[in-house]
């Protein structure tokens, strides 16, 4: 199975993030008050043995991160992997909490909130734009370094794509990375509903 | 936000629990799960604030989450590594558990977007979460056993030297140890046989023996020498341990040495002669000795050759002593080289010179010390001397006495002496 | 109605985006209400402001993220060659701060993506003249 796009399809997967991403950032960016800086978005197909590569691409690998993944399932399924340096997770609970010191499970609450916004902005807007319905389940959250993101077992699958975004809020220290990965399967039917949208567009 | 008969059957029988919220966050349902668990009867909750009856619930942090719910119409989450609990419910368990209170998946769902009604879902992870802490406390563990090894391994690699090798002789792994003993880089050794490290005064029957031993899962020991890069003789107490795989196959095997080179040398010291460094008599005798009383042996006859130097009082009287010791390192040297490895030469005294030639007939013996005496006659010496020696031979068996036998060949020498010097006579 | 008789000569548009689907969508959102219109396109707001240079448009649909020159500073220097010039943001970054910005630096209004026939009949009749 061919799992690679061609140029519209990729021009139009990257156009379906970013409207998600815009609206994703309006949300935070009611959260904590700040404006945030858009960026484009990237989209890559990549075979599952350069997955860690890649996450790990502008991470240091002696910081700790905080991680957190959620899953989401329905006529296309996957991952969304959010990451945020412990700097950045200090500076969101600060805001949040609207204090200068913030307990463990503040600052893990308040992540939480932020995944919870990021990702189901994200995928709830994809969705709507491919006309599905998805459903979401209950993210997992842990401090790690880069490497240990990935599974080493990983390599069951064999490509992935992941759409890489960044969410900035530089004037509050606050950068996270947002991976929204599917697989196999999921692939091609995501491919078959840009297909779709295309095809309406260019009718 | 009224809730059905039906539903409220439903969600009774549900084993998780759930609590519907309106748009002011008073309670209109609290399924049955929740009145078992918290104790708290619907009747004693319903219409009443949440806040109110829970008053350790962060009512910020809650209804912000409500808040979010209604915007992305989206389930939101409380992170179930949470340690305070949003209800707090006492665990029932008795016979182990680690965690006295539950802890709790907690999702808020939106209901009812006019009514502004909220659903609060909340599921009992305890068996998980004791299962994650167990598993951290055990990684915790392996951990701490890792840097045990880690260490462990660190002081066998300085301070023991060996050797991992394959089984075809090739060295996959060596300490950092054998490679100062050796004066190698690890780089030069890996890949390469162990042969390499070893010398020619090896003898050739040790590996065969070596091999079929540990290839057959045995163990081997030995004392060889070895050549260090620098070609230093180093003599080693070398030990071959075979090591096994999984399913009790032949894996590799593991070399460890000890250095005996001193021992070795003190030994060396005692059974050798200082000035021509052949075995001195003390270690003829002991292994000349050996070779008697085995009655159950029958083998092939060894012959026993005594070699005295001609006149040699009147060389050392006319020459000096110092040529007479010089004479006596050139005969030895003849002699040893002369000899095969099962042989043995020694110097039995003064200008005599004792020699063991195993498994030889009456004439092979004859031959081999007529070829000596020749090879003695024409060398050359010192200061243009020239000297011959007489020999004195006879064949022995293991059944025969060593005294008598010894005196065979004293006589032997003695009629060559008497018969003119410079002659092999056998008896 | 009487608007769009009056409209109906050939508009010169030009739709600056970084991707081709969205570029796409625009044009055929204005072809589906009806307006000809000689189009114009640009990736990024470099290559924006040498077409508007070259041919001064009637009408231009700004995108904010692009690559070598971003909208915002495109939007700048269009307004700052033409202060006249009609723009239209149209951008996925939906936050109220990115349209004060914009209506600020002389667009005339800002738009989320995608912009559906209804909203691209209000362009035309309320925004532009």
């Amino acid at each position: 199975m061919s799992f690679a796009f061609n140029e519209d399809q990729l021009d139009i997967l990257r156009e379906v993030m970013n409207i998600s991403l815009g609206e994703t950032t309006a949300n935070i960016a009611q959260l904590l008050g700040a404006f945030g800086t858009m960026h484009i978005p990237e989209v890559d197909i990549i075979s599952s043995k350069d997955l860690q590569a890649f996450i790990g691409r502008d991470l240091s690998p002696k910081e700790d991160y905080h991680v957190t993944k959620q899953l989401f399932s329905g006529h296309f399924g996957g991952e969304v992997i959010f990451i945020i340096s412990k700097e950045s997770s200090l500076n969101l609970a600060k805001n949040m909490f609207q204090a200068p010191t913030t307990t463990e499970d503040e600052i893990n609450d308040s992540v939480m909130e932020l995944t919870n916004i990021v990702t189901s902005t994200i995928v709830s807007r994809l969705a709507a734009e491919l006309d599905v319905t998805v459903q979401f389940f209950a993210p997992t959250s842990a401090i790690m370094k880069c490497v240990e993101i990935v599974d080493e077992e990983v390599l069951s699958y064999s490509t992935v794509i992941v759409l890489k975004t960044i969410v900035d809020f530089q004037d509050e220290n606050i950068v996270g990375n947002i991976f929204v990965l599917t697989k196999d399967e999921a692939i091609q039917k995501l491919k078959d509903l840009l297909d779709k949208k295309l095809e309406e567009l260019f009718a | 936000m009224e809730v059905s008969k039906d539903i409220e059957t439903l969600l009774d029988t549900l084993e998780s629990g759930h609590i519907i919220l309106d748009g002011d966050y008073k309670v209109t349902f609290w399924n049955r799960w929740l009145c078992i668990n918290t104790q708290i009867d619907k009747r004693d909750i319903l219409g009443k604030d949440l806040f109110e009856i829970f008053p350790s619930i962060d009512a910020a942090i809650l209804k912000r989450k409500i808040a979010t719910s209604f915007l992305l119409s989206t389930p939101t989450f409380y992170d179930s590594n949470r340690k305070e609990p949003l209800i707090p419910i006492k665990r029932n368990k008795v016979t182990s558990g680690s965690l006295e209170m539950m802890q709790q998946q907690v999702t808020i769902s939106p209901c009812n977007m006019e009514q502004k009604a909220v659903m609060i879902n909340i599921y009992d992870i305890s068996e998980v979460h004791e299962a994650k802490i167990l598993l951290a406390r055990q990684m915790k563990k392996v951990k701490a056993l890792n840097t045990l090894l880690e260490s462990q391994q660190d002081l066998i690699d300085k301070n023991i030297i060996m050797a991992r090798v394959s089984l075809d002789g090739t060295m996959v792994d060596v300490s950092s140890k054998l490679c100062n003993f050796f004066g190698y880089e690890k780089e030069e050794l890996l890949g390469e046989k162990i042969s390499l490290l070893g010398s020619s005064k090896i003898p050739e029957g040790i590996f065969s023996e070596l091999w079929s031993r540990v290839l057959g899962g045995e163990s081997w020991s030995g004392e060889l020498a070895n050549l260090t890069k620098k070609h230093e003789l180093k003599w080693v107490l070398l030990k071959i341990d075979p090591v096994f795989d999984g399913d009790g196959k032949l894996k590799e095997f593991s070399a460890f040495y000890s250095d005996i080179t001193n021992k070795k040398l003190l030994e060396e010291l005692y059974i050798r002669d200082p000035l021509t460094k052949i075995y001195n008599r003390a270690h003829f005798d002991k292994h000349f000795n050996s070779l008697f009383g085995d009655q159950r042996k029958t083998s092939t006859p060894s012959a026993l050759v005594i070699i005295d130097i001609d006149h040699f009082k009147k060389i050392n009287d006319t020459y000096g002593h110092q040529t007479g010791d010089e004479a006596l390192i050139v005969v030895a040297s003849i002699l040893e080289h002369s000899i095969r490895s099962e042989d043995m030469v020694a110097r039995w005294g003064g200008e005599e010179f004792v020699m063991l030639l195993k498994n030889v007939s009456k004439d092979e013996a004859i031959e081999i010390a007529q070829k000596l005496r020749s090879k003695i006659k024409e060398a050359n010496f010192a200061s243009s001397l020239t000297l011959t020696c007489s020999f004195g031979l006879t064949l022995f068996g293991s059944s025969d006495d060593p005294i008598e036998s010894f005196k065979r060949a004293d006589d032997a020498l003695y009629e060559a002496k008497n018969g003119g010097r410079d002659r092999v006579v056998f008896k | 109605m009487i608007k769009y008789i009056l409209r109906r000569f050939k508009l010169k548009i030009l739709v600056v985006d970084d991707s081709k689907v969205a570029r796409k969508y625009i044009l055929r959102s204005i072809a589906s209400i009806g307006i000809e219109a000689e189009f114009r396109e640009a990736e990024n707001g470099q290559e924006a402001l040498s077409a508007y240079k070259e041919e001064r448009a009637d009408v231009v649909f700004l995108d904010l993220t692009m690559p070598i020159m971003d909208g915002y500073e495109a939007l700048r220097e269009i307004i700052a060659y033409d202060k006249d010039a009609q723009v239209i943001v149209v951008s996925a970054d939906v936050q109220s701060e990115a349209k004060l910005r914009v209506l600020k630096d002389g667009a005339k209004n800002m738009y989320p993506k995608p912009i559906s026939d209804e909203k691209m009949r209000t362009i035309f009749a309320e925004d532009i003249v």
